[in-house]
């Protein structure tokens, strides 16, 4: 089992650059420390999300794919 | 040896050109809007430098094609003796602002359709069907209007183009081969050394390499239609990659097969299409996509109609105006490509901020 995430965000269905948007808002409200999980189906939000989690300065703690939906879980560090 | 006519060897010479096209950006992540989000929500430049050397290896690849005598660029619609700097910038401010509501320009969408992606056959569709309509349809009586109202003949003030070089050798009092040679050295010169000076550009060989690909099918256009497809007696008009009336043009050819031609543009749309196709499948990046909800439609609809707009009313989109245009170093093509540029920043804001007017105050207020 996976640990359960804090917070999550289903951004399946969604294309570039909502699945991002949508994360960089919802992690505001995520303690530091905490994890954000996002679950999406665009194949262009794995590069994404490495490249916001390399850029933002957080940890990209999981980047996974279960059949048509990637799942990402960020842990804020700051 | 040649029997082929000069349509059907630049509808092939499309086809491959778009065929590298949509395999490289498949492979590697290329957007113009994604280059734009990454900058505004991440502040990540990489992608943003991809498309500026994609910008710089065109300028150097054509320019040196224009000056070896190889093909004459002053023949493209870009560097016409009409500036339509309205059109550019209205059109572009559309085309940029609704790419960022449909999940990417006018290219990404047709690389999205090779990825599996079912939304992009109906942003497809409905920017294909605004773009005809833009161009010959009930839209077009607007915009031929306009164009009538505050295009600036050049010509008539002693110009010969909208080349950027010519401009500034008038302005110094050079002589414009000189001042085109100069001023694209200088610009090709500005871009690289915008994308090399930073570290992490240099450190992310895909987005170089995606830079590279690009920019190199762009001049690879010029060619096919410039020398490949050359005839003297049924020439074909000199063209390279742009995607908006390509794509309204592909539709009218599917359904009016039998009495149409085939031309560059047409090519490059099945190519695009079919690259991403292949590399998808290839990489297991094949997904079929559906829309989300409601307001995805919705988003899309009007994000494409915006982008059929206005791509006609700015001659062209990220790709045909923001690189295949500034290949020729035209000034309407910077206006549109600046416009594209706004009009993406703007759209980004809007998502985020989730109105217009809460999106032009966050605008000025970052500005």
């Amino acid at each position: 089992m996976t640990p359960m995430a804090n917070v999550t965000l289903d951004a399946k269905g969604l294309n570039c650059p909502l699945p991002i948007l949508k994360a960089k808002k919802a992690l505001k409200d995520v303690a530091v420390g905490g994890t954000l999980e996002i679950l999406a189906t665009d194949p262009g939000s794995v590069a994404d999300f490495d490249g916001f989690c390399r850029t933002t300065g957080n940890e990209l703690a999981e980047s996974s794919q279960d059949g048509d939906v990637y799942r990402f879980v960020i842990k804020r560090l700051k | 040896m040649n029997e082929l006519a000069p349509s059907t060897i630049a509808g092939i010479g499309g086809f491959l050109t778009g065929l590298a096209f949509g395999a490289v950006a498949q492979r590697t992540n290329f957007c113009a809007m994604g280059a734009i989000s990454d900058f505004v929500l991440m502040g990540d430049g990489r992608r943003f430098r991809a498309w500026i050397l994609a910008i710089a290896v065109a300028i150097m690849g054509t320019q040196a094609l224009h000056f070896a005598g190889v093909l004459d660029v002053d023949k493209s619609i870009y560097l016409s003796g009409t500036l339509g700097w309205l059109g550019a910038i209205i059109g572009g401010l559309m085309f940029g602002f609704g790419m960022t509501q449909a999940g990417g320009c006018a290219g990404k969408t047709l690389i999205r359709l090779g990825g599996g992606n079912l939304k992009s056959l109906i942003v497809t569709t409905v920017l294909g069907i605004v773009a005809y309509t833009t161009l010959r349809g009930l839209i077009a009586l607007f915009r031929v209007q306009l164009e009538d109202a505050t295009n600036i003949d050049l010509k008539a003030r002693g110009l010969q183009s909208q080349n950027i070089g010519e401009l500034a050798g008038m302005a110094v009092g050079l002589n414009s081969g000189t001042a085109r040679i100069a001023v694209a050295a200088i610009v090709a010169f500005a871009l690289l050394l915008y994308c090399f000076r930073d570290r992490d550009f240099r450190r992310s060989p895909v987005n170089i390499i995606a830079g590279i690909l690009i920019g190199a099918c762009s001049v690879a256009g010029w060619l096919v239609t410039g020398v490949l497809a050359a005839d003297d007696f049924n020439p074909v008009p000199l063209a390279s990659v742009t995607f908006v009336s390509p794509i309204a043009e592909s539709l009218q050819y599917l359904m009016t097969f039998t009495g149409s031609t085939v031309n560059f543009g047409i090519g490059t749309v099945g190519g695009v299409v079919a690259g991403s196709f292949l590399v998808a499948s290839l990489t297991g990046a094949f997904h079929i996509e559906s829309f989300a909800d409601r307001n995805d439609l919705v988003r899309h609809l009007y994000g494409a109609a915006l982008m059929g707009a206005g791509g006609v009313l700015a001659l062209g989109c990220t790709i045909g105006q923001g690189i295949t245009g500034m290949s020729t170093l035209s000034l309407g093509s910077l206006i549109a490509w600046l416009s594209i540029l706004g009009g993406g920043y703007l759209g980004i804001k809007y998502l985020e901020e989730g109105s217009f007017g809460d999106a032009i105050r966050a605008v000025f207020a970052r500005g």
